[in-house]
């Protein structure tokens, strides 16, 4: 399979090479008119069909990869490094990306995957399909061959093959672990095509805006996987990380937040342009740079540039993504210099206090958050290169920095959908903010009075102090959003004559894409009132003899003792505690540990008790050597859950707008012909 | 999979890759040029959207009367500008 595997690899790289090269010099001799040889529709054809053999090709050479990992052939390094005998068959397949030349594979199949759907669907508008298939087909090109000549994953073991392979790493041996890393690459991946469907525009000066109603969805679709991959990972360190906390300023955790942060500020302020004619500069250059974001993540983590807990070892691929990077950049920079004139402004911001003046503040307090973050990442890096030693910022540092931005961020998110496009008069905003506002200090008044104070002993605590803001803009934020829902219902109720909930129903049907928007808004703002809570997590640590109790917040813990369990794949050991909540409710948590056998590394295994309130959340951190007695840290997490009700109601939001608005006008219009066709008759 | 059988197989791919790519076929997709007629048409749409959200959020209560007035005005002439061009392009 190795031998096929690397063949698969070579004939995609051939294929990818033609569908580069045939489609840009038919487009060429289509946009000079030059006389060809040979009919360049005719080469363009075998360039979108040369991109689809491709993706068939890259998945020849998936399937190898699978199939090696299950049929256990340690004559393939990778697959020796990455699995064993006793592996089960869930992660035996995420074994595919578990390893450096693995992923890279993933994210050229996925590459070609998002190809092969935009090759298919290439009739909707030929010439800009034509143009995008192009310059997929170059960035592919890249990936397979670094695939081929610096990490490939077929590469046969030196010397005598071992009965057994290294094993999984076990921090990768979750369940989450499956699907988390393809979510995350099919957002990493999947910025490739609106990023291809822009510079394509842009070098064929495509005329109006109707190209980002043709990437919207890609668009949307993309950042869902990143969104979901995100809040995966999160959870993923959460779950099995054993430290207490979801997120702490990881380089691989950067890298995936960075391409975020640009892609929601496109998702937004390409509105302008769809709506407005406005920011087709700010746009072409936001969809460049969250392109570029993903090749610099993979720089920083894959390349072994900086060390993090899921980052590759060091390798010289690193080298290869900074060349292909400055490429890129030179690439965009010529085309937009060439065709500035075709990127002018239909019209200006004309009011600091209108939605327009609000979209242009969430882009810049998003692109603010990104390169600070970014530049966080990259101060270690820059300081081991310049000065030759390595300065690295702390979480504090981050947190300092990103959660004023993020709640800046919060607010806007409130104060965006009730402000009229062009310009706000005084009694526009009277009108639109009183409920709002009043929602904001009521939750003030209420957080003060159930102690939830800025100060703490007389002292200023600034994390509570962030929390209260937080829970008190959220309130506001909510507001807001209901109330944008609960207006639009009531003009549908009154002229339907349907009921409220009915008429909501058809509210979010006539404009998805806004309503599933304001969803999205809610589920942040659930997200952020989640993270909030870290401000009030409590920990208590002990050493616990058999009926020994731990006391945390309203939980009591019993010490019953030690349990064991071994299969082919790990041996565990579990402390069993019985959980009290006030002196009730008895219910058995088990925190262990389990050592791989084929790696001989230990892995922490959680106990997570979650409620709406809180998370009661145990590690068991071994035996005192002295006494062989279990140490027992617990840890009291208020709110956590909401994270991930959040991301749920993120990722609602975005299936909801993801559906095609002419269904939704139809469906209105039969109902609602006066508010459908919007003037008075 | 020895070696031989991974080459064989691998030629196969090749062979038939290849054919797909390079079948003769003689009717390829194509699309006339996108016309200036064609953006204002479009531009058409987006604008009569503006229009219905605008509406929409008045009777829902957000604008003001002077406020809805004033951008409906703007939104009107805006329309009506470029309804004039699609007619001088369509008589054309």
């Amino acid at each position: 399979m190795a031998f096929f595997g690397s063949f698969a690899l070579l004939i995609a790289l051939a294929l990818a090479a033609w569908n580069l090269l045939a489609g840009a010099l038919a487009l060429r001799w289509i946009a000079t008119g030059q006389p060809a040889p040979i009919s360049p529709e005719r080469l363009a054809d075998t360039a979108r069909r040369a991109g689809i053999a491709g993706f068939w090709a890259v998945t020849a050479a998936a399937f190898a990869l699978v199939w090696s990992v299950f049929t256990n052939d340690f004559s393939i390094a990778y697959i020796m490094e990455h699995s064993n005998r006793a592996l089960p068959g869930a992660y035996k397949f995420s074994a595919l990306w578990s390893g450096q030349e693995g992923s890279l594979l993933l994210w050229a199949w996925l590459l070609g995957a998002y190809g092969f759907v935009l090759r298919l669907t290439h009739q909707r508008d030929v010439k800009l399909y034509a143009y995008a298939g192009a310059i997929l087909a170059g960035i592919q090109v890249f990936f397979l061959l670094v695939l081929n000549f610096a990490a490939p994953p077929f590469a046969l073991l030196k010397g005598a093959i071992p009965e057994d392979g290294n094993g999984l790493n076990p921090l990768l041996q979750y369940p989450e672990m499956v699907i988390h890393p393809p979510m995350l690459y099919l957002g990493y991946v999947g910025f490739s095509v609106p990023f291809a469907f822009a510079l394509g525009a842009l070098m064929m000066r495509y005329p109006g805006e109707k190209w980002i109603r043709i990437t919207r969805v890609w668009t949307m679709v993309t950042w869902l996987f990143l969104t979901i991959g995100v809040f995966l990972g999160m959870h993923w360190a959460y779950a099995v990380l054993g430290w207490g906390g979801y997120w702490s300023w990881d380089p691989v955790e950067i890298a995936s937040l960075m391409p975020w942060l640009t892609g929601t500020a496109f998702l937004h302020s390409v509105m302008m342009q769809e709506k407005k004619g406005m920011m087709k500069s700010w746009n072409v250059w936001l969809i460049f740079i969250t392109f570029l974001l993903t090749m610099l993540g993979t720089t920083l983590t894959r390349g072994g540039l900086v060390s993090s807990v899921h980052a590759f070892a060091e390798s010289s691929i690193g080298y290869w993504f900074l060349a292909f990077m400055v490429l890129v950049l030179a690439v965009c920079l010529f085309t937009y210099i060439l065709q500035y004139s075709h990127l002018k402004s239909e019209r200006r911001v004309e009011s600091l206090v209108s939605r327009e003046s609000a979209f242009l503040f969430n882009n810049l307090v998003l692109i603010a958050a990104c390169f600070v973050i970014m530049w966080g990442a990259l101060f270690p890096v820059l300081s081991e290169f310049f000065v030759g030693n390595k300065v690295t910022f702390d979480a504090a540092w981050y947190n300092r920095v990103a959660v004023p931005i993020g709640l800046f961020l919060v607010m806007l998110a409130g104060v965006g959908p009730l402000l009229p496009w062009r310009a706000t008069s005084l009694k526009s905003i009277r009108r639109n903010f009183v409920l709002p506002v009043i929602a904001l200090w009521a939750t003030v008044v209420v957080c003060l009075a159930v102690g939830v104070r800025p100060w703490h002993d007389g002292a200023f605590d600034q994390g509570h102090f962030y929390a209260l803001v937080a829970f008190a803009l959220s309130a506001g934020v909510i507001t807001a959003i209901c109330s944008e829902f609960l207006r639009g219902a009531r003009v549908i109720a009154k002229q339907s004559g349907r009921n409220y909930l009915a008429a909501m129903v058809l509210l979010v049907r006539r404009n998805t894409r806004r309503y599933g928007g304001y969803t999205v808004h809610i589920g942040v703002v659930v997200a952020v009132i989640g993270l909030a809570g870290a401000a009030f997590n409590r920990s208590a640590e002990q050493e616990m003899a058999l009926h020994d109790k731990l006391v945390i917040g309203p939980y009591t813990l019993e010490y019953l003792g030690p349990t064991e369990d071994s299969n082919p794949n790990f041996d565990s050991e579990y402390a069993q505690l019985m959980v009290y909540k006030a002196g009730r409710y008895p219910f058995l948590m088990t925190p262990g540990k389990r050592i791989y056998l084929a790696s001989r590394q230990p892995q922490t295994m959680v106990a997570i008790h979650s409620v709406v309130a809180w998370d009661l959340y145990l590690v068991y951190e071994g035996t005192n050597p002295d006494t062989g007695q279990p140490i027992i840290k617990a840890f009291l997490n208020p709110l956590v859950s909401w994270i991930w009700a959040g991301m749920l109601l993120m990722a609602l939001g975005t299936l909801i707008a993801l559906i095609p608005k002419q269904w939704s006008v139809v469906s209105e219009q039969s109902a609602l012909p006066s508010v459908a066709e919007g003037f008075e008759r | 999979m020895t070696q031989t059988m991974g080459l064989i197989a691998g030629v196969l791919l090749a062979m038939a890759l290849f054919v797909y790519t390079f079948w003769p076929e003689n009717v390829f997709a194509q699309q006339r040029q996108k016309t200036r007629l064609d953006y204002l048409l479009e531009r058409k749409e987006q604008l009569h959207e503006n229009l219905r959200d605008l509406n929409f959020e008045f009777k829902a209560g957000k604008y003001p009367e002077e406020d809805f007035q004033a951008q409906r005005a703007q939104l009107e002439n805006e329309t009506a500008l470029l309804l004039g061009e699609i007619e001088v392009l369509q008589r054309v």
